[in-house]
Parts: C-alpha cells; structure tokens; sequence
C-alpha cells in the first residue's frame, strides 16, 4: 500500500534533480531562460509571505467561478432544451458546430468592445471557454435518457413537462456533472487570455508581469499555483462524481 | 375496464424491408380478467401489450379500452417492463410515489398509503433503500406498487418475472394473484414460460410467429390459488404445450 502512495511521487523527483542539475550544478542554461529550482522556490516564499500569491488566486478563481457560473445558467437549461427536442437541436446544431471550435483568445477583441477592461470581459472570455463543453454534456446526457424510464413516467401518467423535468433531468445529472470538470479544467486554462485585457490582478496577470521582467521564478510559480488549483478542484469534482450512484 | 382488440396490423421497417409483426389481431378482454399472452419469441406479443398501452401505433386497427380508443400512454394502464424501470436516482418511496406526486394530492397522503402498500407486501425495511441495493425480484415489486399506488384499473404486464429465479418467480406470481384478487384490476400478461400462463392466466392466448398471430384463446378454470402438483393442472399444462407446438 505504501509502495503505490509513493509511485507517484517518483517522477517528480527526478525531474526535480534532472533539473537542479541542468540549472544549478552544470549552469547550462542562464537563469532566464529556465531558472532553478532554488530561483522558483525564493520566488515562491516571497510571494506567499507577501499575501500576493494567495490574493492572485482567489483573485483568478473569482472569474473562474464567475464564468462557469454564467455558462451554468446558459448551458444547462439550453442543453436539457436541445436534448429534449430533437428539431431545435437541428436547428442548432450548425451554430454550436461553427462556433465551439473557435478559441477562446479569439473572443478578446469582441471583449473589449463589449466589456471595456477589467474583470467582466476576463469573465466573459472563460465563459466562452468552458459554455461549449457544459451545453454539449449536457444535451448528450438528457438524450442518453434511459427509454424505459421515459415510458415508465408516461404510463404513470407523467406529460412531456414532467419527464423533461423529472426525468430526463435527473437523468443528465452525471453527464453535467462531467461538462463541469471539463469546463473548470478549460476555464483554467484560459486565464492567462482573460486576464491580459487590462487585469490587475489574478494569476495569470502575475504570470505576465514576471515574464515582461525576465523574473522566471515567479513565472513558474505561478503557473505551478494553477496546475494546484486544477488538481485540487479535480479531486473535488471527482469526489462529487462519486456521490451521484445512477 | 374491458378491452377490445380490433384488426390490428403492425409491421416495422428494417433495412428498407417491411417486417409484419402482428397480422390481425382480434379479441376482447373481459373486465377483472387475467389474460396471458403466450408465444416464442417473435411472435409479437410484447409488441401488442405496448399497443394496447399507447407506447405504439398500429398500422391498421383498433384498442378501445373501456369503449375508448387508445392513442397515448396513460395512468389508466400500468406497465410492469421485462427491463428493470425504477428511477435509479429515488429510493423505494419516492419511486413508489412517482405518479401520486404528479398529481396535486397531498403529499402526506401519498406518503401514508405508499407506507401501507409497501408494508403489505413486505417491502417497508427497504422504503429509504435505492433500487441499486435491491434484489431483481424486489425491484420489479416495487415496480408493481408503483403502478397500483397509482390506482391504475389495467395493468400491463411484460415478462416481469423473467429474470428471476424459480422460487422468487413462483413467490411472485402468488403475490401477483393476491393483488389482482384485492384489487379487482384488469391484467395482461405477456410470458413464454407454459407454467406461468397455466398458473396464472384466466385465458392463454396463444400465439404464433412469422408474422405474429393468434392461434387459439385456451379458458383455464382451475381454481385460485393454483397447485401445480395436481394432475388437472399437468394436463392443462400439456394441453397448452400441445397448442403452442402444433404447426411447428
């Protein structure tokens, strides 16, 4: 049991030493262009003593959660609605077609003119990202609607709201719940894009910043606090997935 | 409530070929009748059980249920499905309640005679269980309280006890007979099983494929509750299994 604990905690911590010894012991690279690990681990207690890494995080996951929110409220009643009817998903189906593939950088100009600068157009720019994924999880999870279950309900004498509502809902939970931790995962992602538009603040402003100062260190920290929070946000979503049994 | 089945045809397309399903179909069922529909399998007679409840339309011909025509599903005519049918996400009680609560009656109401429903078949230690943590056999009474809680006059019943293994089959066939004696229903049940027909049934209407017809409506007045072991029940036994194979 032991032994399986610590699997993966093996590659970590060769890559770990491959990379001190690259940077630190045999200096082949200068320190900005891949700083060491000692750089990433001075830049990250200064930033955590500071309060700025924990204020950026909360900071990020703020619009994080903003934009999942909005693309929640738009795409899982839309997606239980194209789900259910099967000539408004054809109607549709072209438009999500067209428009899913499209990257969310790409919406930054629209943002702008849109939102001007700040926090909403970041918001707007990870609920593009992540509204696609929910809304088709969605429609595929209400159309995955066990037959039986739907004639069940109507020999018991439920109408098409019923079924919609009673039904072909809860039905879909898991599949949603699935759209979610992808979206979360893609909203993550996105950060970095959304908080160019004119951010002060946020993980991925922090990022920037370093970068336009050559401060690798705090670069790399920040990109690792991300991959963290999309760990831990993971691992909780993976949890609730085990509390839904059907 | 009575049913009349009235020149019923059905055929299916498959692969641009037309499939006749059922040629027609002619006979009534009696109100408080328990009828069995027998046949190998193809010859359609789960596919006339879900016509006379409204899961499908024929090609050409009628049901007409107490004199009106059926065109939908409705709560006058429970299905028991061959498949497992409970809502997995509501435990026994909330699935058992499932057409109640779509009416405005009070909820307490519902709840007191799902609670006495389920004590009456002995089902209230698992009332807050999920149907996942049931055997087959308590699924599909559950299944069954469901569709009596809903007070429904027919009950359509689709090979509900195929899965199940002979003791919990016979088990529930008894119950079964219990219930539609208490509570006077209309049953339609389909099997493929000779002994459960000749157990249950008040008729056997016994089918045939290719397409699917009926061959013979068989009366078995043995009286309730049926013993197995008696030589009138053999003989009927053979009887039907006599029909059943006839023309084969």
């Amino acid at each position: 049991m032991n032994r399986k604990k610590f699997t993966p905690l093996i590659l970590p911590i060769i890559i770990l030493i491959i990379w001190y010894l690259i940077t630190s012991v045999f200096n082949l690279v200068t320190s900005y262009v891949l700083p060491s690990p000692i750089n990433v681990f001075e830049s990250a207690i200064t930033l955590f003593s500071s309060g700025k890494l924990f204020t950026d995080s909360i900071d990020t996951l703020f619009k994080v959660f903003g934009g999942m929110l909005f693309a929640s409220i738009v795409a899982i009643p839309l997606g239980i609605l194209l789900g259910w009817s099967k000539t408004l998903e054809e109607m549709s189906s072209f438009v999500i077609s067209v428009l899913r593939p499209i990257p969310p950088v790409a919406w930054i100009p629209f943002s702008i003119l849109w939102f001007g600068i700040g926090t909403v157009p970041a918001i707007f720019i990870i609920f593009m990202g992540c509204v696609f994924p929910i809304l088709i999880y969605t429609i595929d999870g209400v159309k995955r609607t066990d037959k039986v279950l739907i004639e069940a309900a109507q020999t018991l004498g439920a109408g098409d709201f019923d079924i919609l509502y009673r039904v072909m809902l809860p039905s879909a939970v898991p599949y949603i719940v699935s759209g979610l931790k992808v979206g979360i995962g893609i909203a993550l992602m996105c950060t970095i894009s959304a908080e160019m538009i004119g951010s002060s603040s946020g993980l991925g402003f922090l990022i920037l910043t370093a970068t336009n100062l050559f401060d690798t260190g705090t670069t790399v920290v920040g990109m690792l606090t991300i991959g963290v929070i999309g760990l831990v946000l993971d691992y909780i979503f993976g949890k609730i997935q085990k509390q839904i049994f059907w | 409530m009575s049913i009349k089945i009235k020149n019923i045809n059905k055929s299916y397309s498959a692969h641009e070929k037309e499939v006749k399903v059922l040629e027609n179909i002619n006979f009534d069922i009696n109100d408080g009748e328990l009828i069995c529909l027998l046949g190998p399998s193809g010859c359609g007679k789960t596919t006339l059980l879900r016509l006379i409840a409204g899961l499908e339309k024929a090609n050409s011909g009628e049901i007409y249920v107490n004199d009106e025509l059926v065109s939908k599903p409705s709560k006058d005519r429970g299905f028991i499905f061959q498949q497992y049918s409970l809502f997995p996400w509501l435990n026994v009680l909330d699935n058992v309640m499932f057409g109640l609560n779509l009416t405005n009656e009070s909820k307490e109401e519902n709840l007191k005679s799902a609670k006495r429903y389920l004590e009456r078949v002995g089902l209230s230690d698992v009332e807050n269980n999920y149907p996942h943590e049931l055997s087959g056999g308590m699924k599909q009474r559950v299944a069954i309280i469901r569709s009596l809680l809903n007070h429904t006059p027919v009950l359509l019943m689709d090979e509900p006890f195929s899965a199940l293994d002979m003791q919990n089959r016979h088990k529930l066939q008894e119950q079964l007979i219990g219930v539609w004696k208490r509570f006077e229903n209309t049953i339609v049940f389909v099997t493929h099983d000779v002994d459960e027909a000749v157990y249950l049934g008040d008729k056997i209407v016994i089918m045939d494929k290719n397409p699917g017809k009926v061959k013979k409506i068989v009366d078995i007045e043995l009286p309730r509750l049926r013993n197995r072991e008696s030589i009138e029940f053999i003989e009927a036994q053979n009887k039907v299994k006599n029909l059943l194979d006839v023309g084969d």
